[in-house]
């Protein structure tokens, strides 16, 4: 669920904005950071959830503004390089106000330990983690599908000088897609903190996965973003149970398996 | 009367004018004895490349950058933990800066394909590593292994977690599936033998995993009476997180056979530390006079304590030290002779380097991880409760003839 999350906010950078994010990484990263910041402000873990992906939603927000917005006719090589760019300066910054030493934080109390569901045993905070990360994915796909805003969103994704010749406003569109993608990798690394532990790199290994779960859904595709990230989460429990040196491998074994037959991915269409 | 062509006079002159425009370059190519720390700056174990250039410097420091009166040019080149990386870098700094002491990396299989750099080109190397083959298999006069070997690490490990849970005989691995973990391995399940231990998992991951939850599950599903994992840094870590998280620790003992010490537990919370015993090369509440000293200095300028790394650096550097003293040399070859046999009382107590393997012979240590009640301070991490030195036996050791130079 949490490679869905990921992969459903690059797609949606991706496909609205047609530009390769490779700061979602360093965003996902900083959503974790920001998770046990706010909880040592605040000392409430719930309220800590709520606030460090507002955060990271609001990073996105200046990030889109104050840079991408400007970079929109120059083209990919461009845009690549912007984002590149500010994947190391997160990173570093990152580094500079936290340290390069990582460190771990725990679930609430109430989550920690495992629960025997009789086939197997499994962690209280996991079984959240994947709660949560499905209703986000589900409230995201309502708001995509079910809402006047998210028509607009997915119209920007198919064709955006129609969208803006019908007067939609097409950059407000972009910079609140860019904050809706960014809120989803702060709140995925938010929840991925207590599992994984808070390191700067935390986000590359994301990263890679994210793109994965893109380029294997279709890309701009969202409905295939969240099939692309089922699809890898399950491929690698189930690898994972015969042949556990193999469960890393696997995500990229499925995506060139995928890629050969369709090459435009699951739902993609170019 | 002495005549001059006008050969002479032109080589005189370029000669002269080399020399006056010149002079700084030419004594300090005359004099600098260039120095190489090859450390992780990217990639796996980049987080630790900063301590390690810390450890090597301090002991460089100590001499005020001098030995036998020669300025040391002490240079540091990334290994990004890649033998391609590594090998390449070390060649150009032999062959560019003129580096004739090399002194790391950080990881086994990317020291082994180093140790041949220094082969080929007759250079001191020094190593601290988990790997048993830079002092067995592949062992040869010009690389040396600092860390104990895996053997004495798997017989402190095992024999004092067993001393102190005699009942704990089912035991499944994490292991790293590298060079380090392999060796690790056979030694733990050779004196697990011996102890009556059943293994009834050992699951190897790669370098540089992050996921452990499938691992840990496959664990848990074997029901064992502790969890042993063989593996080091970042790995480690997230694993001995995951472990916590399925509820298996506090509830079953966690060994980290082979530990960073500080670097890894200081990335773990109290609640996550608690059972965990942790086998180590170096931990900083060591008592001997050396240690103490490097501590004491290391905090002072750090604020921190040292890990296995920055301390295997200093070590390392220290018996090479020893090694130029000893042969009142700084030729490669008359320093690896003095080394060869070389007894000392330092950075961990009574160290001497065998002369047939290379290996430097020496304390492994062996702790707990305090509760959190008992801790003192924030880095007040476990207690030593055991240390240990049984060296290789003879029937395991591989390194059959180091060679010649």
């Amino acid at each position: 669920m949490l490679y869905a999350l990921m992969g459903l906010g690059l797609s949606l950078i991706t496909g609205v904005l047609n530009i390769p994010n490779f700061a979602h990484g360093a965003l996902f990263a900083l959503g974790a950071y920001l998770l046990v910041t706010t909880v040592n402000v605040v000392g409430n873990f719930w309220l800590a959830l709520v606030l460090a992906p507002v955060g990271v939603a609001l990073m996105g927000l200046a990030i889109e503004y104050a840079g991408v917005r400007r970079l929109y006719a120059a083209g990919h090589d461009y845009q690549l390089l912007f984002t590149f760019g500010l994947a190391l300066i997160i990173s570093e910054g990152i580094i500079v106000i936290w340290g390069p030493v990582g460190f771990s934080h725990l679930p609430p109390p109430i989550l920690r330990g495992g629960l025997d569901l009789g086939f197997t045993f499994y962690p209280k905070y996991r079984l959240f983690v994947m709660a949560v990360a499905g209703l986000l994915v589900l409230a995201t796909w309502l708001f995509l599908e079910k809402t006047r805003y998210g028509a607009i969103m997915r119209a920007g994704i198919e064709n955006r000088e129609m969208v803006s010749l019908l007067g939609i406003d097409i950059h407000w569109l972009f910079t609140v897609a860019f904050a809706l993608g960014a809120y989803l990798a702060g709140i995925a690394g938010a929840l991925t903190a207590p599992i994984r532990g808070i390191n700067p790199n935390m986000g590359v290994d994301m990263l890679g996965i994210a793109f994965v779960v893109v380029a294997l859904g279709g890309l701009g595709n969202l409905l295939g973003a969240i099939a692309a990230g089922l699809l890898i989460g399950v491929a690698q429990a189930i690898v994972a149970a015969y042949w556990i040196e193999a469960s890393t491998a696997v995500i990229f074994a499925v995506m060139a398996a995928v890629l050969l037959v369709r090459p435009q991915g699951l739902f993609g269409i170019r | 009367m002495s005549t001059f062509s006008r050969r002479d006079i032109l080589k005189m002159g370029v000669g002269a004018a080399a020399g006056l425009g010149f002079p700084a370059i030419i004594r300090a190519q005359q004099k600098e004895l260039v120095i190489l720390g090859i450390w992780p700056a990217t990639g796996a174990f980049s987080d630790v490349g900063p301590i390690l250039d810390r450890g090597m410097r301090m002991a460089l420091e100590e001499r005020d950058m001098k030995i036998q009166g020669r300025p040391v040019k002490y240079i540091v080149r990334d290994s990004a933990t890649q033998a391609g990386a590594a090998t390449r870098r070390v060649e150009e700094a032999v062959d560019g800066d003129g580096a004739k002491f090399v002194i790391g990396p950080w990881s086994s299989g990317v020291a082994l394909a180093v140790s041949e750099v220094a082969k080929r080109k007759k250079v001191f190397h020094y190593f601290s590593g988990g790997t048993e083959d830079i002092s067995g298999a592949r062992c040869h006069r010009y690389s040396f292994q600092w860390a104990a070997s895996p053997y004495t690490a798997a017989k402190t490990v095992v024999d004092n977690f067993m001393k102190a849970n005699p009942k704990a005989k089912r035991w499944h691995l994490l292991v790293a599936d590298y060079a380090f973990g392999w060796s690790v391995e056979k030694y733990i399940k050779e004196v697990g033998k011996t102890h009556g231990l059943e293994f009834v998992g050992a699951d190897r991951h790669p370098l540089g995993e992050r996921e452990f939850s499938n691992y840990v599950q496959k664990a848990a599903a074997n029901k064992p009476d502790v969890v042993a994992m063989i593996n080091f840094g970042l790995d480690a870590v997230s694993g001995a997180r995951e472990i916590f998280n399925f509820g298996l620790t506090p509830k079953i003992p966690l060994i980290m056979c082979w530990s960073s010490g500080v670097e890894e537990l200081v990335q773990l919370t109290p609640e996550i530390r608690d059972n965990i015993w942790v086998g180590s090369n170096f931990y900083y509440t060591a008592d001997t006079p050396v240690a103490k000293n490097f501590v004491k200095n290391y905090q002072a300028k750090f604020g921190n304590p040292p890990g296995y790394a920055p301390s295997a650096a200093y070590g390392m550097t220290r018996m090479m030290l020893a090694g130029f003293d000893k042969a009142k040399s700084v030729e490669v070859q008359d320093v690896i002779r003095a080394l060869e046999g070389i007894e000392v009382n330092d950075l961990v107590g009574r160290m001497r380097v065998d002369a047939k393997t290379h290996q430097t012979l020496r304390p492994f240590f062996f702790m707990r991880c305090k509760p959190k009640s008992a801790m003192k301070h924030p880095t007040d991490f476990a207690d030593i409760i055991a240390t240990g030195d049984t060296p290789l036996p003879a029937e395991y050791a591989a390194c059959k003839d180091i060679g010649g130079f």
